[in-house]
């Protein structure tokens, strides 16, 4: 049995006020209506939100532009350039907390990026519990609850939260600035049966085991699914954008306005951006967006999963939430399986056929 | 407590690149310059460069104009020199082709797997070049003629739009005295050329005597892959016995970035130079 805390709302209150001391804390927070995960000042400000944001977290540990190193034009030196601070994420999802760890396994792999592990460093993780909408589909890729990567993660009971600790430090928070108890019995009941409830409220899915997609994904190249969502596809990258795993960056460089100084920096990219695969002297090894479509999502559930032992999706659904054309990737993914059975239930009735009709 | 933020020096930025010195600038064709450039020893964190070998890059860039992958040209000598063949194509290696000697080129490397030359040893090798392509092949073709002996029969085949654009010219006579049988071909002859005529790919099929015991390797331009491998279809060369080194956008080396990726294979850890039989069935390889 795990071990649960009882945090009041109060207390969670004076928890989230003491942080505001010692870190920056970004948590969600009304943006125009909907939840987004944005720096507060003050406890008003945060809105849990059960719903999942927009945007990702991912921008927090990961920025959409960061410098890697000055440059000093005239000397042509280099320095490098780190930029961390002690930060608290408050209101990451189940969902957003496995992204995390995979992006954790990016950055970590072959040679070590430091920026973005100094960053993680000093990062600790609230997770908070939600509930899906009608593109979640978490559960069905087994994301939909988390074990681990997170220092404290609340789930809201009657009267407060049941605090989960995912690891020392998240344990000393909650010695350190606020008090708790124990749970209940009943309140742990509480947080089970609304777990089996909440299993009930997805709407999206896949049809098939995850440890099936990479397969799946791997005999798929020549679907014609690629062309119909190549053929809509407006090549924007905000699948890219929102996505929580989605790491893939450019570097270049910026040049101060007196030409003297600048800054070598890296800003997202996108395999969806039509430049992404396109060499010196033009040539665009996926000029194509149907190629560029069937490559993001093979990265999603088979071209990385053997590297790190993981699918790179986590069904939080932002990309086809955020689609302009409503590419879906749970439904896509869904279809690319119905093609797979189906291929093989035709190879194994032709095999049947000849074994009677020798 | 906001705007805190910490501003402190990594130990050994992976980002950080080192200062090389231009030794000579040698003017190859209108387009490309060879760059003699002289590495700090040392590798790892001691902010040298390790040694490298043909087929590996380095990340070559000025502070201002960035940096892009480049194919060694020069064979490991361990001294410390490498050759940079550098075509001018955009903003930074138009900078870089203003660079003289005593001038500096900021180097990241070197990066990748390059070409097993050990399992070359006692076969036949057939080098096939495309264009630009005969750079990292300078690179393995002088690493392999320093160790003539241990090869069998060495071939170089070589296409070139036009003889002007034929890259090492001047380097062949040596080549082919050390026992490299050199084949060129050009797309668009002129007066006086005594080569052949037409795309790399006529030249592949009466090259090849001991297919089982030949290695193939072949560098050039995307479009050129196809065709090779088309014309060597009906020659048995093991899969596993032909290297291409594949060209892909890079912008860090490290198999962090996303843009070398094809397929499940990361061109900058696992390539740049792959054998045939790993690219099998890989929709991303020669598209």
């Amino acid at each position: 049995m795990k071990r649960y805390l009882f945090l009041s709302r109060k207390n969670f209150k004076a928890l989230v006020e003491a942080l505001l001391r010692d870190y920056s804390v970004i948590g969600t927070i009304d943006k125009e209506g909907f939840p987004a995960f944005g720096e507060i000042h003050t406890f008003n400000e945060l809105r849990l939100s059960t719903t999942p944001t927009h945007l990702s977290a991912k921008e927090f540990l990961f920025p959409p532009r960061e410098v890697l190193l000055k440059l000093d034009i005239e000397d042509g030196t280099h320095e490098p350039v780190l930029e961390a601070r002690p930060q608290v994420l408050i209101g990451l999802h189940s969902c957003d907390i496995h992204a995390m760890g995979l992006m954790d396994r990016v950055f970590s792999y072959g040679t070590p990026d430091p920026n973005y592990l100094k960053r993680r460093e000093q990062t600790v993780v609230i997770g908070t519990e939600c509930l899906p909408d009608a593109f979640c589909f978490c559960s069905s890729l087994g994301k939909m609850t988390v074990e681990e990567g997170f220092d404290l993660f609340l789930h809201e009971v009657k009267g407060g939260f049941l605090a989960r600790m995912g690891s020392r430090k998240g344990a000393a928070l909650l010695r350190k600035y606020t008090s708790t108890r124990e749970a209940s019995p009943g309140e742990t009941r509480e947080l089970l049966r609304f777990r089996e409830e909440k299993e009930r409220l997805f709407t999206a899915c896949i049809n098939a085991s995850p440890e099936r997609l990479p397969e799946v994904y791997s005999k798929s190249d020549s679907s014609p699914v690629w062309d119909q969502i190549g053929s809509i596809c407006y090549g924007c990258g905000s699948c890219n954008h929102v996505c929580p795993t989605c790491y893939c960056f450019d570097v270049k460089d910026e040049v101060s306005s007196d030409l003297k100084g600048g800054e070598r920096v890296r800003t997202w990219d996108g395999c969806t951006l039509e430049d992404f695969a396109k060499v010196a002297g033009g040539h665009n090894f996926r000029s194509m967006r149907a190629k560029r479509l069937r490559h993001r999502f093979n990265r999603k559930f088979n071209y990385l999963s053997e590297r790190f032992d993981a699918l790179f999706c986590v069904g939080c659904g932002r990309c086809s939430r955020t689609c302009l054309v409503e590419i879906n990737i749970s439904k896509v993914t869904n279809r690319l399986i119905k093609e797979y059975d189906e291929r093989a239930r035709k190879k194994s009735d032709d095999g049947k056929d000849q074994e009677k009709d020798p | 407590m906001t705007g805190k933020i910490r501003k402190k020096t990594p130990e050994g930025s992976p980002y950080l690149p080192v200062a090389s010195t231009v030794e000579e600038v040698v003017p190859l064709t209108a387009r490309e310059r060879l760059f003699r450039l002289r590495l700090p020893l040392g590798g790892g964190g001691g902010g040298g460069v390790a040694a490298y070998g043909p087929g590996q890059f380095f990340m070559a860039g000025l502070p201002g104009y960035g940096e892009a992958p480049f194919s060694v040209a020069s064979p490991w000598g361990g001294e410390g020199s490498l050759d940079l063949c550098i075509r001018a194509v955009g903003n930074l290696t138009n900078a870089i082709h203003r660079l003289e000697a005593g001038d500096t080129l900021w180097v990241r490397g070197p990066f990748g797997r390059g070409f097993a030359v050990e399992e070359m040893e006692r076969s036949d090798v057939i080098f096939i070049a495309g264009g630009i392509g005969m750079v990292p092949l300078r690179s393995l073709v002088k690493t392999v003629l320093e160790r003539r002996k241990s090869f069998g029969r060495l071939t170089l085949l070589y296409g070139s739009k036009t003889p002007e654009e034929i890259l090492f010219k001047d380097e062949m006579p040596e080549w082919e005295k050390k026992g490299l049988d050199v084949r060129l071909t050009v797309d668009s002859p002129t007066p006086g050329w005594k080569g052949g005529v037409g795309v790399v790919t006529t030249l592949v099929p009466g090259a090849i005597s001991d297919p089982p015991n030949t290695a193939v390797v072949i560098t050039g331009p995307p479009v050129m892959y196809r065709f090779v491998i088309f014309a060597m279809k009906d020659i048995p060369v093991p899969a596993g016995r032909v290297y291409l080194s594949l060209e892909r956008r890079m912008k860090c080396g490290l198999g962090k970035c996303g843009h070398c990726q094809i397929n499940h294979l990361y061109a900058c850890q696992e390539g740049p130079v792959f054998t045939l039989d790993e690219l099998s069935g890989l929709t991303e390889a020669f598209s």
